[in-house]
């Protein structure tokens, strides 16, 4: 066909040259380079346009607010009693220690949308990821970045009305330097959740569905992450255990760090679990896409 | 090169099914054809013809179980990536903005994605905002938009990115009559204007005719017709339906539908008319418009109604009667 075709007012034009021409091959380290670069600053858009779209949905903003609060102060109640009640600590820990390791985890927990791991494996299974196989840039990452973009804005809500909650029940912080480390390790906790999610919800790629992975995740977190109690709780093997695993890394360290104990080993450790975990997940999303491309959905 | 797509001997089986009593379904059967560069081809068949399959394979989304193509001088599956830089892709029923937000935020972040500059990202919505005109859309939140608005929308992102070739799946689904009226004239703005290879896929016989040069017919993974759209609306779509609808008296009788079976029998008389009375009173009249002109049937309707014409229209025949038409002709030679 020639270059030259009827437009709509059906006379003749010559298609337009391109103003900005591709990027000609350079050196494979500049060529990474570059690449790198772009993709850090695709991650970063991406995180401040899921961030304000949950601005323009402040409502979304005040339920997650509300919820943590109630949750948080029942939980609180309920250990500040029981702490009470055996004399004024458990596990040592203190009644005001146990208030704000309460709203600590549940801070980091609340930030991250609480079905994620549902909505991904929707996404997967619905064939929507495919729509997004179709740009020249990690499936996975760019999820994450936007994920982390929003989760940040939840994360602050939660810090605010979580740090009131506990000025007016408990008091000031048991130690303040711990307290101050626990907000670094927040932000560690909710990005290593968000990687954690997207790993987890990569078995849809072979299961067509992550309601399962999402049970069992949420319940993981919940008693071995130290979500609703201390891990010192529990019997002292499974304790270990569960202090060695990925989920302590995404609510008991922080949580740990806000109650008092000046502990910042638990940042090296989160920064551990979150390089695994993120390249778990890219793995996982690797194998699974490749897996799409051969099978179909 | 100016091929845009060299597809030979295409085909994918999918294999479903637990171990015991797997079933196997050819989507797509040994589909060969080629695009030029700036060409507008429709890709058409009924639904499970294996449209979207072979889309999916030409965009590198699904490795075929059998035979070999190149889109851009790429094989898709195994460059995936670096073609997703020089194709655009359109599903009608999936968005790639963002519905909270309008659609220029999605569009920064989609530029971002391909590497686009900012400055590249804004002259180029600023430019297909003219072509598409749609530059009043972009700042309005997309959930407030029409949905052919949207369509609009859509169709900038996916050609933010200067792409070379643009692959349309049923984009025109669940759009009204003028919806698409103006989403074809737009494409083949597009095409003519920035020289885009259009590859659209559709059920719709009027996509063909109003945006096409040339028209694939696939049904049941297999092509059954390749011509240009020129040929096919000669061989394929010469027969138009009209269909009559008259301000009837239900109380006479049957005196109106007497004069109805009678008129219609007076029209098919000539050639080129076919008449037929449906079970709703209404007359359709499928016209061979290469043996009869349509005004003048529409003129003789007009004229000899036995009641008031309450309603009047022109349709382009079904897909599904278009196809029965190849398989009851014999083969027309290939593009």
């Amino acid at each position: 066909m020639s270059d030259l075709a009827p437009n709509s007012q059906g006379t003749v034009s010559a298609p337009r040259p391109r103003s900005e021409p591709r990027p000609r091959p350079t050196s494979a380290p500049a060529s990474r380079r570059r690449n790198q670069s772009q993709a850090a600053r695709t991650a970063r858009r991406a995180a401040t346009i899921s961030a304000r779209r949950l601005i323009a949905s402040p409502s979304a903003l005040v339920t997650v607010g509300a919820f943590y609060l109630m949750v948080s102060s029942v939980l609180a109640g309920l250990w500040s009693t029981a702490a009470e009640a055996q004399g004024g600590s458990i596990v040592g820990y203190s009644s005001a220690a146990l208030v704000w390791y309460i709203v600590t985890s549940e801070g980091a927990i609340n930030a991250v949308p609480l079905r994620l791991i549902e909505t991904i494996g929707t996404d997967i299974g619905s064939g929507t990821i495919e729509t997004e196989m179709l740009r020249p840039q990690s499936v996975v990452g760019l999820r994450i970045a936007g994920e982390i973009g929003s989760a940040v804005l939840r994360l602050g809500v939660c810090v605010v009305v979580g740090t009131g909650f506990a000025l007016i029940v408990a008091g000031p912080p048991p130690v303040l330097g711990a307290a101050l480390l626990a907000l670094p390790a927040l932000l560690l906790a909710v990005i290593a959740n968000i990687v954690a999610h997207h790993a987890f919800a990569a078995g849809a790629f072979w299961l067509r569905d992550a309601k399962s992975a999402w049970f069992l995740y949420q319940k993981l977190v919940f008693v071995l992450g130290g979500m609703l109690l201390p891990l010192e709780v529990l019997p002292r093997p499974v304790e270990l255990v569960a202090k060695a695993l990925p989920f302590a890394a995404v609510s008991y360290a922080p949580a740990r760090l806000a109650s008092g104990h000046l502990e910042p080993e638990w940042l090296l450790v989160q920064i551990g679990w979150l390089a695994v975990l993120g390249v778990v997940a890219t793995l996982l999303f690797r194998a699974g896409e490749r897996r799409l491309i051969r099978g179909g959905s | 090169m100016t091929e845009a797509i060299v597809a030979d001997g295409l085909s994918r089986t999918f294999v479903t099914g637990p171990r015991r009593r797997r079933t196997t379904h050819d989507a797509v059967r040994k589909v060969s054809f080629t695009v030029e560069r700036g060409e507008r081809l429709a890709f058409i068949g009924p639904n499970g013809a294996g449209k979207s399959t072979s889309i999916k394979m030409l965009t590198g989304i699904l490795h075929p179980t059998d035979g070999s193509a190149l889109v851009l001088g790429l094989e898709p599956w195994t460059r995936r990536r670096q073609l997703a830089q020089q194709i655009g892709v359109l599903f009608g029923q999936r968005s790639q903005l963002w519905t909270e937000l309008a659609p220029r935020a999605s569009f920064r972040l989609l530029g971002s994605i391909f590497g686009l500059s900012d400055e590249r990202v804004t002259a180029r919505v600023g430019e297909l905002g003219q072509v598409l005109e749609a530059s009043e859309l972009f700042d309005q939140p997309v959930r407030t938009l029409s949905l052919g608005q949207r369509m609009r929308c859509e169709l900038t992102a996916a050609m933010l990115h200067e792409p070379e070739l643009l692959f349309l799946d049923e984009p025109t689904i669940g759009l009204d009559l003028l919806g698409k009226e103006v989403f074809r004239t737009l494409l083949v703005r597009l095409n003519a204007d920035l020289g885009t290879t259009v590859f659209l896929t559709s059920h719709d016989v009027a996509d063909i005719e109003h945006v096409a040069e040339r028209a694939i017919v696939v049904n049941h993974g297999s092509i059954i017709y390749d011509a240009p759209v020129t040929a096919m609306r000669r061989d394929l779509l010469a027969v138009k339906r009209v269909e009559v609808h008259f301000a009837l008296d239900p109380l006479d009788g049957g005196a109106s539908g007497s004069a109805l079976d009678a008129l219609g029998t007076s029209i098919s008389s000539g050639v080129g008319v076919k008449a037929t009375v449906s079970e709703s009173g209404a007359l359709q009249l499928d016209v061979d418009t290469l043996l009869r002109p349509i005004g003048e049937v529409i003129d003789t309707v007009l004229r000899a109604a036995p009641a008031p014409v309450a309603d009047l229209s022109v349709v382009d025949p079904p897909l599904e009667q278009v196809i029965g038409e190849i398989y009851r002709r014999p083969a027309p030679e290939s593009a």
